[in-house]
């Protein structure tokens, strides 16, 4: 189903300022899309807005066409799975999973089916009889799938689901919701501060800060062409260097002048109106050239090498001090202490304009 | 080599620093205490339970070393005093007094808990103060309260306002005991539960209340001894003496020469004790995690 926001805004009681704002956004049906941001930006509200766990101050919900500002959580064909799990710790992992449709006061024999076929999907047959206590963290999780799927819904939500998950399993359990989601054929609307989640499972990505969406659109564009710095310095690890300058007879002029780009053509056509203006640079770590061959080089020492096996991240130092941070293949020898000079990939520069933060090219 | 060899028995094995002579002489006197104390309840306890059983046994109770088994103060008890009686007043009263104690406090401990509205936090404050107030403060205003209500409506008698005192002293403190625990439960469970279709009351009966179990019980049991412990409110609010509460029926056995029969009080304190205890072992799984979780709740 699709999920439409239209002007959407959210002030709490008791608080002076709205939480979220003209929130425009356009969930298309069987999409994936990942919700995400730094803590406090408000995603989880607009979540639990979808959700009917809030309520919508201004603007207007459609699942399809219908408006569902109105109506109730359990009428809204939705089921959520949650940060913490909630799974009802009086009750067995079966009751758990029955309990929805148990009080839709569904036929005991379409509740038996439904549970026994989503436990099979789930690998949970084994311990469908066992409390939540006496299960693990990462059975657990199964079970809040499996008691959101058993209802079918149109509209799967999640918080966070896998945060509580230790590292191994969680990648584990990425691909395994992504399967899932396919399986189902779903549309599933996900929240989380993890941008390795976002890239790996969405289809779409909503990136959000201070109750704005910053970028909407697909993971290859949040990384190849994010909109605005802050997305640029949220998405990818290391983070994106920035570096602050002007422009000056056609080419970028860092501020301690150690650094001097001539921007590809395509690039200094857009960049023709910001002549004398401040622009900010950006480039991805790895897109450094150590060999020096696109002309504009500079000079740097190598101050600490981060070794991770499959790449090494240098911090190196310009003249005056100031930090990047580069990465290269593992297998490069880099000396800590030794001097370089470092080239740029002209097509991986990103522009920005200073005053805006907003991308020029 | 030789530690490999060492016999079993000589290992020190405790996590504990070795005693000193000063750590020593502290253990001793600790445990001096501790008897003392043990001694302290246990000693009259046991005279209670030989005097009731002991034949030899007068209307005043004397310590002396002459003992003869007999059942004859239970039969006393049973075929000369309203005892029967008095236990099933009691029953009555604390059975009513933990229900409808329960009753209340669950609603309110859940409302305060998950709803947020005006003059909450002002109320909480309120019940902490009036906390403080005993209910037997408030004795005159029963009185008058009591004899106004009876002009209207002649059926409520002086046992159901009694009923009405002790849960109505005991919702204010349990509100606010439930309330801790209820807050300890996460609100995405309330959360789940709506999504998967239950009303607010629904919540409440499904999800909420079968998790606060261990906490209801405690403060079932509370309100269930609250009556058999008490003497004063029956004993000025109950004028006559088939209304009578265990507590305030058994001191007519102490206080007053024409029925004065001590061994016969023995005997009857004694048998108070088996509804609790009856009680306490039906609650005791539910207890035990309550009690500890309260703990840390406090």
């Amino acid at each position: 189903m699709k999920v439409s926001l239209r002007n959407i805004g959210k002030k709490y009681e008791g608080r002076e300022e709205f939480t979220l704002k003209d929130i425009n956004l356009d969930i298309e049906d069987k999409d994936f899309c990942v919700i995400l941001g730094p803590s406090g930006c408000g995603k989880t509200t607009l979540l639990r807005m979808i959700a009917g766990l809030n309520s919508i101050t201004e603007g207007d919900l459609l699942f399809g066409e219908k408006r569902m500002n109105k109506v109730p959580s359990k009428d809204r064909d939705i089921a959520m799975v949650f940060q913490s799990y909630a799974l009802y710790p009086h009750m067995t992992v079966y009751d758990n999973m029955a309990f929805s449709l148990a009080m839709r006061k569904e036929p005991k024999k379409l509740i038996h089916d439904r549970v026994m076929e989503a436990a099979e999907v789930l690998q949970i047959q084994e311990y469908l009889y066992s409390k939540p206590s006496d299960i693990s963290g990462g059975q657990r999780q199964r079970v809040a799938l499996g008691r959101a799927m058993v209802r079918k819904p149109a509209v799967f939500l999640m918080d966070e689901p896998l945060s509580n998950l230790d590292a191994k399993l969680r990648e584990h359990m990425r691909v395994e919701l992504v399967r899932l989601h396919k399986a189902l054929g779903t549309t599933s609307i996900y929240v989380t501060h993890d941008q390795v989640e976002a890239m790996t499972m969405a289809t779409k990505i909503v990136l959000m800060n201070e109750g704005v969406i910053q970028q909407a659109g697909i993971p290859d564009d949040f990384y190849n062409r994010p909109a605005n710095i802050f997305v640029a310095r949220f998405i990818g690890s290391p983070t994106m260097n920035i570096i602050h300058g002007s422009m000056d007879k056609g080419k970028f002029v860092a501020e301690h002048k150690l650094i001097k780009i001539k921007p590809s053509e395509a690039d200094a056509k857009k960049l023709k109106d910001f002549e004398g203006k401040k622009v900010s640079v950006g480039i991805r770590p790895e897109r450094f050239d150590s060999r020096g061959e696109y002309g504009d080089t500079f000079k740097a020492i190598v101050d600490t090498v981060e070794m991770l096996g499959k790449e090494k991240i240098l911090y190196i130092k310009l003249e005056n001090g100031s930090e990047l941070v580069v990465s290269a293949p593992g297998h490069y020898e880099f000396k800590e202490g030794a001097d370089h000079s470092f080239g740029f990939d002209l097509e991986a520069i990103h522009y920005f304009d200073s005053e805006t933060g907003l991308r020029i090219n | 080599m030789s530690g490999l060899f060492r016999k079993k028995n000589s290992l020190y094995l405790s996590d504990n620093q070795p005693l000193t002579v000063v750590g020593m002489i502290g253990l001793v006197v600790s445990y001096v205490i501790l008897l003392s104390w043990v001694v302290a309840i246990l000693w009259p306890l046991s005279q209670m339970i030989m005097s009731a059983f002991n034949g030899k046994q007068a209307q005043y109770l004397m310590s002396n070393r002459n003992f003869a088994f007999s059942w004859k103060h239970f039969q006393f008890l049973f075929s000369e005093t309203l005892y029967l009686r008095w236990v099933l007043n009691t029953l009555f009263i604390a059975g009513s007094t933990a229900i409808l104690t329960l009753l209340i406090v669950s609603f309110t401990g859940f409302a305060y808990s998950r709803f947020r509205f005006k003059g909450r936090k002002a109320s909480l404050m309120a019940i902490m103060l009036i906390q403080t107030i005993p209910a037997f403060a408030g004795i005159t205003a029963y009185f008058t309260m009591h004899s106004i209500i009876q002009n209207y409506a002649p059926w409520v008698t002086r046992q159901l306002m009694l009923i009405l005192i002790y849960s109505g002293g005991g919702i204010a403190g349990n509100t606010f005991v439930l309330k801790g625990y209820i807050d300890s439960i996460s609100t995405e469970l309330d959360d789940a539960a709506r999504i998967d279709g239950c009303s607010n009351m629904q919540v409440y009966r499904l999800i909420i209340m079968p998790i606060a179990k261990p906490m209801l019980a405690i403060i079932a049991l509370w309100s269930f001894i609250g009556p058999f412990m008490d003497y004063m409110l029956p004993a000025i609010l109950l004028n006559r003496p088939q209304d009578y509460t265990l507590a305030s029926g058994l001191f007519t056995l102490m206080n007053d020469f024409r029925t004065m029969n001590q061994p016969a009080f023995a005997a009857g304190g004694l048998l108070t004790a088996v509804p609790i205890v009856a009680l306490f072992m039906v609650l005791q799984k539910q207890l035990v995690s309550g009690l500890a979780k309260g703990a840390v709740k406090g």
